[in-house]
């Protein structure tokens, strides 16, 4: 059995009483408190368009088990920015399964749920053409 | 203007054998494509029952297509008490008990609406915080 940590701590003041979410977990099997053991390993991949691309398929988790998925922009200009979606083709603001963009610096960690169904795929699309990279890892059960 | 950090890192000695892991993330939350600060939060805590059903996390009103971000927490110590997270009626994953995620989220209309929902049974209590770009208040009744 492995043992992934992972942490996160937010700080802010948006709040006239500063505020400060500070957490930690195991990454563990689903319905269970053995630990994650597989993962895809951190990958990196640089954009220059703003086509979708297919980060994650479907088929790289089990259903019905446990996956986390993380990604994070690596750039430093606050104007670009990551789609990040489920589905194909899905990456673009108008589509209903599009979870959220991804700034400069902006990363993500979620629970992932494969199905034997390209509606889990996770793709991604740049908004500009000017050179982007992402690096991103599954871990899974 | 209020300056939020969200910080991430992922830690093990062990999930690949003769190379330990370590990740280390940090961003500032900035209104959308800009370098200012968000100021709009939303965050609490509350019980998921299992006979409720989905449930809306929160209403996805606001301008579409901004920048925004989700933390939620799965507080349940019950191994077996898992949160289903979706987008859409897409299953995003679950969320096994003390586990938590952060996504961006690109709130706009309903079809961005985050839902969860308690499995697989009994009550799961839950934490939340949203940091937004934009609100728009509900319509009066």
């Amino acid at each position: 059995m492995a043992t992934i940590n992972a942490s996160i701590t937010i700080n802010s003041d948006i709040t006239s009483n500063p505020i400060t979410i500070s957490k930690s977990m195991v990454l563990k099997k689903f319905q269970s408190n053995v630990g994650l053991e597989e993962t895809t390993g951190l990958q990196a991949k640089k954009f220059t368009a703003t086509t979708a691309v297919k980060i994650i398929d479907h088929s790289d988790g089990t259903p019905a088990k446990s996956n986390k998925v993380y990604v994070r922009n690596t750039g430093t200009n606050n104007e670009h920015f990551f789609y990040v979606s489920l589905n194909a083709s899905a990456a673009a603001a108008t589509t209903t399964e599009t979870i959220g963009k991804l700034y400069a610096g902006d990363w993500m960690l979620m629970p992932w749920t494969a199905t034997n169904n390209s509606s889990h795929d996770i793709f991604v699309a740049p908004s500009t053409t000017a050179a982007m990279t992402l690096e991103f890892m599954l871990f899974q059960e | 203007m209020a300056t939020t950090t969200a910080t991430l890192g992922i830690t093990s000695a062990d999930l690949t054998p003769g190379m330990s892991l370590g990740i280390s993330a940090n961003t500032f939350l900035y209104q959308t494509g800009t370098t200012t600060g968000l100021e709009l939060l939303d965050m609490g805590v509350g019980q998921l029952t299992e006979a409720s059903g989905a449930d809306a996390l929160a209403e996805a009103l606001g301008t579409a297509d901004t920048a925004n971000y989700i933390y939620l927490c799965n507080n349940s110590t019950d191994v077996e008490h898992y949160i289903s997270v979706t987008i859409h009626a897409t299953l995003i994953g679950t969320l096994g008990s003390e586990e938590w995620m952060w996504i961006p989220w690109n709130m706009g209309d309903g079809d961005a609406e985050i839902e969860i929902q308690a499995e697989p049974n009994g009550t799961i209590p839950y934490e939340y915080a949203i940091f937004k770009s934009t609100h728009t208040l509900p319509a009066a009744t």
